[in-house]
């Protein structure tokens, strides 16, 4: 019985097949709100699953130099990364199917994952344009990604907690979005660095190499990385409400709340300019690095009552 | 100093290789010099500081004459000095390289040498620029006796000097940018090596959809030529009527009426408006920021349905006839070019505030690509691209033509000679034309919108120069006294501008190539004039007129 439930939750809800539709549904609101933006009419609401199911039915090209394992294989683990990582995250309101202490490094590293198979995957396929996509993917994860785990441990600290949940329940008596500002802004923009939006779309800039990593993929393998990239747009956007929104309780709030984050992203989005690689890690080493250090440090002279 | 002075100093410069000099019109002075006293007498006018070169044409004149002539143009405001170098047509046409002493002549040499045969001794590449790779060798499609047949692909010919594939070695390797690429929705062909991101050589091949215009054009008469030199380019169709029917005009001695005058600089003010917002789009889209792309598209329909408004078409307007213009300005059309124009004005000034202070964007505009006013001088830099560096160079405002003196332009210019200058350039540009257009309204001379062309235009050859948006465009003009021309020679600022490209891609970082590419604006269509079609099964073909007009029919048909 208790193995049919874990099953279920695997599989259909909440992580599963609720996580991809539901992921597609916040791929299109962000789609269809920068095409707003931007003065266009946007896609209809069932363009990412149209696009998906016509991806599936693709005939897939192996490139010839590729290793036909790492090829077929590197899709399927960043999407088993992604869907693992879905099951530590408050999804929907929810508590978390699966929880233990120190959960949360778990679970940034398995939203990695799928950076990681990208880089792989575009040195794998070595193509030139996707060999300087897979660098400068790898590149940018080296710049992001402390600041960004920096910024999720503020409020761990704060919690005294390395657990997903913990914080979660934590969080709703103390709004981190205001108490520890930098860090939500930190945490917002290296959300889009993971998630390769723009202004940190350089690793597939498609005005100078194409696709990036993924110029040689088709058929499934590309749907799957797409399904990839939309869990983790919607388990890092659940990630940071749980933390910095005051916590995610119920279906109502995980809705107002992470699309509000998702709002705030495509406002971003739209006002923003894509960074030259170099730029993007001379920004974050720079400037985010040292602005969310400077937080914890206050976060940790305040709790030690020294401030 | 005026028109004859100027024409002086050069006749001064040039006297010692001067084998024989005349006046053809009163703004150009013609010097015939041998071959061998080509290179003296270019640094001669280069030393003296006259001018720039702004084309080289080259011509057949056929087994009768037995002859070949190459003229180097050289343009000092309105007065125009041409080296004119006879050599026999029998044997083997050589001409020593002056690419060392003017770098852009190389893309004019270039030029000479796969149109009609001219040897160039001493130049440093001789790979092909324009013609397709499978053309035959010693093939000279602008040869008086050269005939389709010739033309028969050659088997397994390749580049002349393919790029490696894949990785050359180290941590270098060729990065391809088009001629498929979503960087350029056109059809040219860079290759970048890359360290890194940092790029360390850079090559281009033009030429992939040539279309012959300049070969055409011979045996089309006066009045068809009109609507094929149109369609040269779908962005400056205009300027490209306008400089030939000027050119015609000349020749044949008839002055377009005031009106119809006025109205040619007022449709080349909108269509200067909607090629930069055009332009302005892919720069944005290029550098990462697909929000000023969108809103410069969305604002620049306004200027396209004006466009139509006034001459009925969006794209090939076919606003000239040749003695005049064949749409008038009503009082309606008035109206809404005034109502559009101020809409416009407001627009422009909103996208002049953000390229010059969005933050982001500056990120990738600001030192990117940075040519000084020595290096815009050397290169031979025209148009917007050339007077971000502070090198006036502007046929409207250095020799007015038509109505421009009438309704004069100002000049506008930056210093810094980098990318943000250069949208600045551009959008300060536009206020211009913005104020001219209105003007123009206003006071529109009364009067009738063409003059009676003679069918046969009289012996002669002129020279026409039109300021595109793009810069410079030159059109030289021959008649023999027939009903067609016997020979048009065009050459478009797109090919000045390229050595911008080559030479400041190298050191930067590859994400500033597209960029760079990007912000000379670049004109594929300019640049590529014959007609090679590559089907599936991966046969090449070229297609003659006839052929090409057949396949048209039926595929429509279907």
């Amino acid at each position: 019985m208790n193995a049919l439930t874990s099953l279920l939750s695997l599989l259909i809800f909440p992580a599963g097949l609720t996580l991809v539709l539901t992921g597609m549904f916040y791929e299109w609101v962000d789609r269809k709100l920068v095409a707003r933006f931007q003065n266009r009419v946007g896609p209809r609401w069932f363009q990412p699953f149209a696009d998906m199911v016509k991806l599936l039915a693709k005939e897939q090209i192996l490139p010839k130099v590729a290793n036909p394992f790492l090829f077929f294989g590197l899709p399927m683990i960043a999407v088993t990364g992604a869907l693992t990582a879905a099951l530590y995250v408050p999804l929907v309101g929810f508590a978390p199917v699966s929880s233990f202490a120190g959960d949360l490094i778990v679970t940034i590293y398995l939203l990695s994952l799928l950076t990681l198979c990208m880089g792989l995957a575009g040195w794998n396929t070595s193509s030139r344009f996707s060999l300087v996509g897979a660098t400068r993917a790898l590149t940018q994860l080296f710049a992001y990604e402390a600041p960004f785990l920096l910024a999720l441990l503020g409020p761990a600290l704060a919690a005294g907690s390395w657990q997903i949940s913990v914080i979660n329940d934590y969080a709703r008596t103390h709004w981190f979005a205001i108490s520890q500002p930098i860090g939500f802004i930190v945490v917002l923009i290296g959300l889009m660095g993971k998630l390769e939006l723009p202004p940190f779309d350089s690793p597939e800039a498609e005005t100078e190499i194409v696709a990036g990593a993924l110029t040689e993929y088709s058929g499934r393998g590309l749907a799957l990385f797409k399904i990839g990239k939309s869990i983790e747009l919607i388990v890092g956007i659940t990630l940071v409400s749980a933390f910095y929104l005051g916590g995610l309780h119920g279906v109502l709030p995980f809705l107002a709340k992470t699309l509000a984050v998702l709002f705030l992203m495509s406002i971003l989005q739209t006002l923003l300019t894509r960074l030259r690689i170099d730029q993007t890690v001379g920004m974050w080493w720079r400037f985010g690095s040292i602005l969310v250090l400077a937080q914890i440090l206050l976060t940790i002279l305040l709790r030690g009552g020294i401030l | 100093m005026n028109i004859e002075q100027t024409l002086q100093r050069a006749e001064g410069l040039l006297t010692s290789w001067n084998k024989e000099a005349t006046h053809p019109e009163s703004n150009r002075l013609d010097v015939v010099v041998s071959d061998s006293d080509l290179r003296p007498a270019v640094t001669a006018l280069q030393n003296g500081g006259w001018g720039y070169l702004s084309a080289i044409t080259g011509m057949d004149l056929g087994p009768d004459a037995n002859q070949m002539e190459a003229l180097y143009h050289f343009c000092d405001g309105p007065a125009i000095t041409t080296l004119r170098i006879r050599l026999p047509r029998t044997g083997v046409a050589t001409l020593p390289t002056i690419e060392d002493i003017i770098p852009p002549a190389t893309f004019f040499e270039r030029e000479i040498h796969e149109m009609l045969g001219f040897q160039i001794t001493g130049a440093k590449s001789n790979e092909r620029l324009f013609i397709s790779d499978d053309w035959p060798e010693d093939v000279f499609p602008l040869r008086s006796d050269f005939s389709i047949e010739q033309a028969k692909p050659v088997e397994g010919r390749h580049a002349d000097e393919l790029p490696e594939e894949g990785v050359v070695g180290g941590n270098t390797f060729v990065v391809p940018i088009g001629p498929q690429h979503p960087a350029l929705k056109e059809p040219g062909h860079f290759e970048f090596t890359v360290d890194g991101e940092v790029v360390t050589a850079a090559r281009m091949r033009l030429g992939y959809a040539h279309r012959g215009i300049e070969k055409a054009a011979e045996s089309r008469n006066w009045i068809q030529n009109l609507y094929l030199f149109e369609r040269i380019c779908g962005i400056c169709s205009h300027t490209h009527a306008m400089a030939y029917s000027q050119g015609a005009e000349k020749l044949a001695q008839v002055e377009a009426p005031a009106r119809a005058q006025a109205i040619r600089e007022l449709v080349a003010g909108l269509e200067r408006i909607h090629s930069h917002l055009l332009w302005l789009g892919v720069v944005a889209h290029e550098a990462g920021f697909d929000t000023l792309f969108m809103y410069s598209w969305r604002d620049r329909e306004t200027v396209m349905n004006l466009l139509e408004q006034v001459t009925g078409n969006r794209v090939n307007y076919s606003a000239n006839v040749l003695g005049g213009v064949k749409c008038d300005i009503g009082s309606e059309q008035a109206k809404a070019i005034k109502e559009g124009i101020n809409f416009l004005e407001s627009r422009i000034r909103h996208y002049l505030e953000v390229v010059t202070t969005d933050t982001m964007f500056l990120n990738r505009t600001r030192g990117v690509g940075t040519i000084s006013f020595e290096e815009a001088e050397r290169f031979g830099l025209l148009g917007p691209t050339a007077r971000a560096s502070g090198l006036v160079r502007d046929v409207r405002v250095e020799a007015p033509y038509g109505a421009y003196s009438r309704f004069p332009i100002s000049a506008v210019t930056e210093t810094n000679g980098d990318l943000e200058a250069r949208c600045v350039v551009r959008l300060k540009e536009l206020l211009v034309s913005c104020f001219a257009i209105r003007t123009i309204v206003d006071n529109l001379p009364e009067g009738p919108l063409a003059t009676k062309m003679p069918r046969k235009i009289p012996a002669g050859e002129t020279i026409s120069r039109v300021e595109a948006p793009r810069g410079e465009l030159f059109y030289y003009i021959k008649s023999n006294g027939g009903e067609n021309p016997a020979r048009v020679h065009i050459r478009t600022p797109s090919l000045c501008n390229w050595v911008s490209v080559l030479e400041k891609a190298v050191g930067r970082q590859l994400a500033d190539a597209p960029m760079l590419i990007a912000g000379m604006d670049p004109c594929f269509s300019c640049n590529d004039r014959m007609i090679t079609t590559v089907d599936q099964r991966g046969s090449r073909q070229t297609w003659s007129w006839k052929q090409l007009r057949e396949h048209g029919i039926e595929s429509y048909k279907k």
